[in-house]
């Protein structure tokens, strides 16, 4: 099992001599233009522990990791020991350091085996054939310890996605003796059902036992408490603390990661709509992770769907703009336009406007102005004949640069010059363009700092307060709290239940999606 | 810097006029047009006598116009996001086409129209090929190209089409001059003119940008991003078709591979233009790529140099241009990535300190 030799493993008396922290890391700081995503992080990993890292979407996690992968400088001033020996961060992986990234970095076409063997090395003879009744007997010897079912000759696109995961932590570890060093698992569970995820727990725990030191990036809670040593909180980027899990409880948690920058009570006060008009209505929409989704949205509302990743929240917010990647079946209507119900997969004729979940791959167009970015939905309003006017985009773009208070140097700045927070005003500011009824965002504060977090709290609040209806799902709690007037729960494909806006908080609403879960 | 920095409230008042000249004439955006002028002066000192003539100048531009109307064909195509390699073909194949009905005695308007209408087919063969059966552009293009190939040898046994009637009326679509420069020159700048004002003053040229650089983006943002590649791929194939018929009627011939010479210096002109002006695949970056890459090889074949010093001069130009823009385009990254490069090499010294204490 242990043959491919890692070159830098220490031998075992300098091993023993050593005490202190597997892996430690200081005063890391990574700024990307317009945004610091990391700030000053500082981190410790004992050995034998699983430390959890947690945060909501954009505080920095998956910065970190690619940091400690090499795939990111840091800043200048940043420090590392792995063993007491220094690291050079940012410089290639040093082979005491294994991941499993979120996507697991397999090739699906391959097989087990194949797989396996592009992380470590093939058991190759004479003429560098490959053995391949050796490399299947190493391979077999290797994910035996993991107690999986596979056929390794099959390629891994028809294995399940806890097989794969495995497979993944087994090509990780591939030729590591498992001793000092760490093991980083970046969101192992985001896309597992509970049942298997299961599974995966009791191989963490092995692991643990077995002396492997983990790094466990999740933001699931009960993962957490089940198995952590000590937890670490990012949020924006910088460490909020870090505990005992004996120390801490979940609420402590979420506090935790909701921060003091915003106000934890921060509400922003839109009456709730039970008595006004359906505008929008879902039924038994399927496909993808839904499994007959059913929705009912008022005017004027914020309404939150909340769930867990692979809970179906963000893909069923989707699917309301019509901009789902999966085919879906089931139907939709706008009642004030039309009794008619439509098939989900003609929804964009709702032209329902969408700011996407991540910004830089389906909204920004990175190439294009402030003003050409914000004006692109309307273009055919602005002008005559398809002729655009450039006094007409300028005023449109100065007016809601204005009325978002976009920070920026002018219309014809580069939109990768602002801020992510005022990128975000530009993306919404798009939508609003369209003058729509119904408006879905995704993640509406990912990557958005403190400041313009609340100033994107305030524009969507006035928004619906004139009588726009709002969709959001979030993996930050902290949005749909502070500014939903209702919320409901996804499980397993389809909303489960269903809280109201005022007396919400972060502690509740993370009680009913784990209770939904239960 | 910092991102704080960069961000100033919105002034509204326009910087001074000296400063927005300076901007206009930067070499960021005009590199080209300074470098077209370097050329122009080391060929006018080192042949003098047959390179600062009006007839050069001419020359220059009437052997070029029509590699200029090939350029301009696909740089419509890369500003939606999609390549057409077929176009070398569809030149051929129209000016085949426009030569064969020409010698069975039809008309000429007749024989221009059939051959324009066969350009806007093959621009439709590729539209679909690419847009309908969603295949990769490169490799379909690819593929219909090579089946266009196949039709002009099935049709023309790879024989050129030479008859006195081609050298009539025909010929005069490209050859008639205007105080010596030739009509395909003014064909050249309608198009490129045309084209300007499409991508930079309608709706529809914004749409067609925002599909070639985010896809995804452009399409939740409501813009039918397939109207917009087929549309592209439509118009390619109708200007390459034009670029084809004047290019026949220029030699007097249906050539079967006539279009076959304009593949790699089109690809090469707007990959060229496209690091002018505004930083995208546009128009007139593309004519001036082209009378900087003619001027160059033209000056190079009156100073008698070598026969691979023309292909040598465009490789070179072609890869200065783009490592140039490469550097500019990533500055903002790639200027933190050198400030962190510096600071890591200094920082071992300055990090003694803290780390001794």
């Amino acid at each position: 099992m242990d043959k491919g030799a890692v070159g830098t493993r220490p031998d075992d008396k300098e091993a023993a001599a050593y005490v202190g922290p597997v892996l430690r890391l200081e005063h890391v700081s990574k700024t990307f233009p317009g945004t610091r995503a990391l700030d000053d992080v500082s981190l410790e990993i004992q050995p034998g522990e699983v430390h959890a890292l947690v945060g909501s979407n954009g505080s920095g996690k998956s910065t970190l990791i690619k940091v400690l992968a090499g795939y990111h400088l840091p800043d200048p001033g940043a420090t590392a020991a792995i063993d007491g020996e220094p690291l050079e961060l940012g410089r290639g992986t040093d082979p005491r350091l294994r991941f499993v990234h979120q996507d697991l970095g397999l090739v699906l076409q391959l097989n087990a085996m194949d797989n396996i063997a592009l992380r470590g090395a093939f058991v190759t003879g004479l003429s560098r054939r490959i053995k391949w009744r050796d490399q299947e007997q190493a391979t077999r010897t290797l994910l035996d310890r993991f107690s999986v079912d596979l056929d390794i000759r099959r390629p891994l696109s028809e294995a399940s996605p806890v097989d794969r995961t495995v497979v993944a932590i087994a090509a990780a570890l591939e030729g590591w003796s498992g001793g000092r060093g760490v093991l980083v698992l970046d969101e192992p569970t985001a896309v597992l059902p509970p049942e298997e995820a299961e599974r995966l727990f009791a191989i963490v725990r092995d692991l643990k036992r077995s002396g492997t030191s983990i790094l466990y990036v999740s933001h699931r809670m009960h993962e957490i408490f089940d198995l952590a040593d000590r937890v670490t909180v990012l949020r924006n980027g910088r460490v909020v603390a870090t505990r005992d899990i004996a120390s801490v409880d979940a609420r402590q948690l979420a506090n935790l990661m909701a921060g003091e920058d915003v106000d934890p009570d921060y509400r922003a006060l839109v009456p709730a709509r039970r008595e006004d008009p359906v505008v929008l209505e879902l039924r038994e929409v399927c496909g993808g992770w839904l499994r007959g989704a059913d929705l009912d949205v008022h005017r004027g509302e914020i309404l939150g769907v909340a769930g867990f990743s692979g809970s179906g929240a963000e893909e069923l917010t989707r699917a309301v703009a019509g901009a789902s990647d999966r085919q879906l079946t089931g139907w939709i209507r706008m009642p004030q336009r039309s009794a008619r119900w439509l098939d989900i997969s003609r929804a964009e004729t709702f032209d329902i406007p969408l700011v996407p979940a991540d910004r830089g791959r389906h909204g920004v167009i990175a190439e294009f102005s402030v003003k050409e970015n914000l004006t692109l939905s309307v273009l055919g309003r602005l002008g005559r004949r398809g002729r655009l006017s450039r006094g007409a985009e300028s005023r449109a773009t100065e007016d809601w640069i204005r009325r978002l208070s976009v920070k920026t140097t002018g219309p014809d700045a580069p939109i990768t010059s602002l801020s992510g927070g005022n990128q975000q005003k530009v993306m919404i500011a798009r939508c609003l363009l369209r003058d729509p009824q119904v408006l879905v965002l995704c993640e509406p504060t990912a990557g958005v700092d403190v400041a313009a977090r609340v100033a994107i709290y305030d524009i969507i609040a006035q928004l619906a307060r004139n009588g726009l209806t709002v969709i959001v799902s979030s993996s930050d709690l902290g949005d749909l709290v502070a500014i939903c007037t209702r919320v409901v729960v996804m499980h397993h494909g389809r909303p489960v239940s269903e809280l109201a806006g005022d007396g919400l908080s972060e502690h509740v609403l993370i009680h009913a999606m784990e209770g939904a879960q239960g | 810097m910092s991102s704080t920095l960069q961000e100033r409230a919105v002034r509204v008042t326009r910087p001074p006029l000296a400063r927005r000249l300076m901007r206009r004439c930067a070499f960021d955006r005009f590199g080209a047009v300074y470098v077209w002028i370097a050329i122009i002066v080391v060929f006018c000192i080192w042949v003098p006598s047959t390179f600062a003539t009006v007839t050069t100048v001419k020359q220059i531009l009437n052997s070029n116009s029509i590699s200029g109307i090939a350029a301009l064909a696909i740089t419509i195509p890369f500003c939606a996001g999609v390549f057409d390699l077929s176009f070398g073909y569809v030149m051929s194949l129209t000016g085949v086409t426009a030569a064969h009905f020409l010698v069975s005695g039809w008309s000429v308007t007749a024989a221009v129209a059939i051959a324009l209408v066969v350009g806007l087919g093959m621009g439709l063969i590729n539209a679909i090929v690419v847009v309908v059966m969603r295949i990769d552009s490169l490799i379909g293009t690819l593929a219909t190209g090579s089946l266009m190939a196949a039709f002009i040898t099935l049709t023309t046994q790879d024989i050129p089409i030479n008859n006195p009637v081609l050298g009539g009326p025909f010929s005069d679509i490209g050859q008639e001059t205007i105080a010596g420069v030739s009509l395909s020159v003014v064909y050249c700048l309608v198009i490129a003119l045309g084209m300007w004002y499409f991508l930079e003053h309608t709706a529809s040229g914004r749409r067609l940008y925002a599909a070639g650089f985010n896809l995804d983006a452009a399409r939740l943002a409501g813009i039918r991003v397939n109207r917009m590649r087929f549309g592209a791929l439509v118009t390619s194939g109708f200007v390459a078709g034009v670029a084809g018929i004047v290019l026949a009627s220029t030699t007097a011939s249906g050539t079967p591979d006539a279009g076959n010479d304009y593949l790699l210096p089109g690809f090469a002109a707007v990959f060229l233009g496209a690091t002018q002006l505004n930083g995208r695949f546009n128009a007139w970056g593309t004519v001036i790529a082209v009378l900087l890459l003619g001027t160059g090889t033209i000056g190079l074949g009156l100073a008698d140099a070598p026969a691979w010093a023309a292909s040598m001069f465009v490789g070179i130009v072609l890869i200065a241009a783009l490592a140039v823009t490469g550097l500019q385009r990533q500055s903002v990254g790639a200027r933190s990535r050198w400030r962190d490069r510096v600071a890591r090499l200094r920082g071992p010294r300055r990090q003694q300190g803290p780390a001794a204490a």
